[in-house]
């Protein structure tokens, strides 16, 4: 491996590191062995038949949730609103699947699974036509659009699609033939199955077509993608749609395997579309890497029921752990952006260079 | 004349780049002293040096023979030095006198911490007639023209005191009108006993104002000559002209059965400012003909290089490839229709840094069936096709998985020919395909383009190098202002001729034709 792959390397394991010892501090500090912790969290989450399968049903939709947000960010495009895009997804896979009757299973999950696809895709063309045509940043449009979309959804939800014999906000229950069945005696269903296949494609893509040599030389540099030919406004539209269908299945997903019933809380806090991002970056944007770090923030995520249940420790250690990774990437996060570290090193050569010749 | 301000061997590098390659300047008590070069010159990073904002990296500046070493620009002004910048330095919300002061503030005597504005005022009405400026000291910056604006960046200096003054490029924000009324007032400045050292790329104003004149090239002296002993055309040649570097064969043979292959016609084209870059720009190109592009840099050719490459949209104007219209066809329809195109920065346009060498070795033929047969990326046809690239073209690299970074200049510039020369065009765009190239190379990349052209090839050949373009086109045209000025033959003309076309002299009557 040379030096560049260990930089990678060391870039998604040291925030995470950072995040485990200092959770591995605050343990202590309660009089609690961390050690004994997190054999319970990780071993109990990845080592039992149950707990494994249990984390990689969870892990589905954030797999797919990591690629929407990965295979923009390699192009140097932030989509932020994977979450919004998630939300509409779920939603309309949601509706279909309580409002439209049909025969077959299999075709009544396409269908769930196409209108999420599209939902996504449409919520994702706003931004893009404004970045690709009118340069406005894209980061900032979908980021808010989340909020957007939050609302429009709660309406819709506790207004013309409310299930009245609920208690709570909460839209008809989908019906059978849009549910996916549980593998054995499993959590996990087909749509990991389903995940892990879009996962393999886009590795493939990414690795092996033009559409992911246009990824690369879009990020690394657009006005080289446009000289040799690349149509880079095209390109970014594109890729902004192909973002908003993961995030519209992984949305359809997770409605279709897991929540059934669109709720206020059907991505969770934070939601699946924040994860995502954390993971992307976890993940280094690698398609590979993303399939890891989602898995291993899903066992996190099951770990910290498993805290609960064996040990004294509360569960929000884990909650304090996922926050102390979200900050420590979001060093990363601001140096890819805005590139300060660089410019520093930069600086700091420069001088040295200067110096150098002087002497 | 006993010199006022010199530099012994000034050096200054940026990392592994020398701006300034020992520069021996020097200007004498009471003249104008025009300092001339291309844009990258080094000209700014000199004057710099000269105002203490750089410190040079090798060598010595001398003021009145005397060795000195300014740690800033307020070093340079209390040695009486000052300096206007291209950029000016203004508070647009300040009035003209707060402005004149501004750092050299005349307190009230009692209460120092206020500022005396009568006096101020007084002070600077004062300055203004003293040099003649018609300027009221209360007016709001912001409410100047331009050309006001920089007077009121010159009367900073002077109001400090300076008898040097470094003048950069003054005359480039300013409209015709103003300059002339600039021009007259740096005379004036100069009969009152200034020394003034001006830069410059326009030698117009040079012949006109100056006493002496430096050219610059590539961050070295290329010439000192006195301005009564020199004129525009050798100017310009000086500027743009690189001595014998050129060693290739060029017979100028004719092919047979010549069709034109490239037509253009009226081209224009404006920039995101309005501007008319490219003004009506006409001419063709037949099969088995370079035809050569040349002019000071700056003149409308890297814009015409674009607008033939699919980067910039035309205004009005046609151009025709093949007997088809292909104005305003992107990038990619322009590469499949057979139209290969070295850029003018390569390592922005022509390569990507950041990527592998097989990477950029296929870029722009990533929808060839040759590297994806079944749409599917072949790793080992790409490996071969840039194995094949490296071994034809003698690319010395480090690491064949690595990324482009690792490339020399010359090495770079010979991937994106060997590149574009693979898919066999029928017309070749070459921008500046020597800059910055080794001598090696630069021989190398001469023989691929002559060799293109001898097997029936078209050429465009853009570029500053007055000789380079000379020895390899079979036709040259002259830009200058954004349109064509002149065409000549470069077996008939002279570098002199040439130098005059350059320079926005008449054109000859029979070359427009």
């Amino acid at each position: 491996m040379n030096r560049f792959n260990l930089v990678k390397l060391a870039n998604s394991l040291l925030p995470v590191a950072f995040a485990l010892l200092i959770g591995a501090g605050i343990m202590v500090g309660m009089g609690h062995n961390p050690l004994e912790a997190y054999g319970i969290m990780f071993g109990r989450s990845l080592f039992t038949v149950r707990g494994l399968t249990n984390t990689l049903h969870m892990a589905s939709p954030l797999i797919l949730a990591g690629l929407a947000i990965a295979v923009t960010f390699r192009a140097n495009l932030f989509n932020m609103g994977v979450e919004g895009q998630l939300l509409f997804g779920g939603f309309m896979a949601g509706i279909v699947g309580a409002y439209i009757q049909m025969s077959s299973p299999l075709l009544h999950k396409l269908l769930a699974f196409l209108a999420a696809a599209a939902a996504g895709m449409l919520f994702a063309l706003l931004p893009a036509l404004l970045r690709a045509f009118l340069r406005v940043d894209e980061m900032v449009v979908t980021l808010t659009l989340n909020y957007v979309m939050m609302t429009i959804l709660e309406y819709l939800a506790s207004g013309p699609f409310r299930n009245q014999g609920a208690g709570y906000v909460s839209t008809n229950t989908i019906r059978e033939t849009a549910m996916f069945s549980r593998i054995g005696n499993t959590r996990l269903t087909p749509f990991f199955i389903i995940s892990v296949i879009i996962f393999l494609l886009m590795w493939f893509l990414q690795k092996k077509t033009r559409f992911g040599y246009t990824v690369e030389a879009i990020g690394k540099n657009p006005q080289f993608s446009e000289a040799t030919g690349l149509r880079v406004r095209r390109n970014i539209v594109k890729l902004m749609l192909i973002s908003g269908a993961l995030a519209g299945i992984a949305g359809a997903g997770h409605m279709m395997s897991h929540e059934f019933n669109y709720t206020l809380s059907f991505s969770g806090n934070p939601g699946i579309g924040w994860d995502g991002m954390l993971i992307s970056l976890l993940g280094g944007h690698s398609p590979l890497g993303v399939l890891i770090a989602a898995v291993f923030y899903s066992s996190l995520k099951t770990g910290a029921d498993n805290i609960n249940l064996y040990t004294g420790i509360p569960k929000e250690i884990v909650a304090i752990i996922q926050g102390l990774i979200i900050l420590f990437l979001s060093i990363q996060l601001i140096e890819q952006r805005f590139g300060p570290v660089k410019r520093w090193r930069a600086k700091r050569q420069m001088k040295e260079a200067e110096r150098g010749s002087v002497e | 004349m006993e010199s006022m301000l010199s530099t012994k061997d000034l050096t200054k590098q940026f990392g592994d780049f020398t701006a300034n390659d020992k520069i021996n300047f020097s200007v004498r008590e009471g003249e104008i002293k025009a300092i001339v070069g291309e844009n990258g010159a080094g000209k700014t990073t000199l004057m710099n040096m000269l105002y203490g904002d750089l410190e040079p990296t090798s060598g010595a500046v001398f003021l009145r023979g005397k060795h000195v070493r300014f740690n800033s620009p307020r070093d340079a002004i209390a040695n009486g030095i000052g300096m206007v910048h291209q950029h000016f330095m203004l508070v647009p919300s300040f009035s003209v006198y707060e402005n004149i002061l501004l750092g050299a503030e005349i307190v009230n005597e009692r209460i120092p911490f206020l500022v005396n504005s009568k006096e101020e005022k007084q002070r600077c009405r004062e300055l203004i007639e003293k040099y003649g400026y018609d300027l009221d000291v209360n007016e709001k910056v912001a409410n100047l023209s331009v050309g006001e604006q920089q007077k009121i960046e010159i009367l900073k200096m002077l109001y400090r005191d300076v008898d040097i003054l470094i003048l950069d490029e003054p005359t480039s924000v300013l409209t015709p009108q103003e300059v002339d009324e600039f021009l007259i007032q740096l005379k004036k400045l100069k009969a009152k006993g200034k020394t003034i050292i001006i830069i410059t790329h326009k030698l117009r104003e040079v012949m006109d104002v100056s006493d002496s004149v430096m050219v610059m090239k590539q961050g070295q002296v290329i010439g000192n000559v006195e301005t009564d002993e020199t004129s525009e055309a050798e100017l310009a040649q000086m500027m743009v002209g690189r001595k014998v570097l050129l060693t290739v064969q060029n017979d100028h043979k004719s092919v047979d059965g010549r069709t034109v292959m490239l037509n253009v016609n009226g081209l224009t084209t404006n920039d995101a400012a309005g501007k008319t870059v490219v003004n009506n720009v006409s001419f063709h190109i037949e099969t088995g003909e370079i035809y050569g592009i040349a002019g000071v840099e700056g003149n409308g050719q890297s814009e015409l290089v674009k607008l033939l490459s699919g980067m910039m949209e035309s205004t009005s104007g046609s151009v025709v490839f093949e007997g088809q219209d292909i104005t305003n066809w992107w990038v990619n329809d322009l590469r499949s229709k057979g139209i290969g195109i070295v850029p003018e920065d390569r390592f922005a346009e022509g390569l990507c840094k950041e990527m592998t060498l097989c990477a950029n070795s296929i870029a722009g033929s990533t929808a060839s069936k040759d590297f994806s047969p079944r749409g599917v990326f072949s790793t080992k046809r790409i490996r071969d096709h840039c194995q094949t690239l490296i071994d034809e073209y003698r690319i010395r690299i480090a690491d064949f998985d690595g990324n482009v970074s690792q490339l020399s200049g010359g090495n770079a510039q010979k991937l994106i020919i060997a590149r574009e020369m693979f898919k066999s065009p029928k017309l070749l765009i070459a921008c500046q395909p020597t800059r910055g190239v080794d001598i090696g190379a630069i021989e190398f990349i001469h023989r691929q383009i002559i060799d293109f052209r001898d097997k029936g090839g078209a050429v465009l050949l853009v570029s500053s190098e007055l000789s380079e373009v000379l020895s390899l086109a079979d036709r040259v045209g002259v830009m200058y202002k954004g349109g064509i000025i002149g065409e000549v033959d470069p077996q008939q003309t002279t570098e002199t001729e040439v130098g005059l076309l350059m320079a926005g002299a008449a054109p000859r009557t029979e070359a427009t034709a």
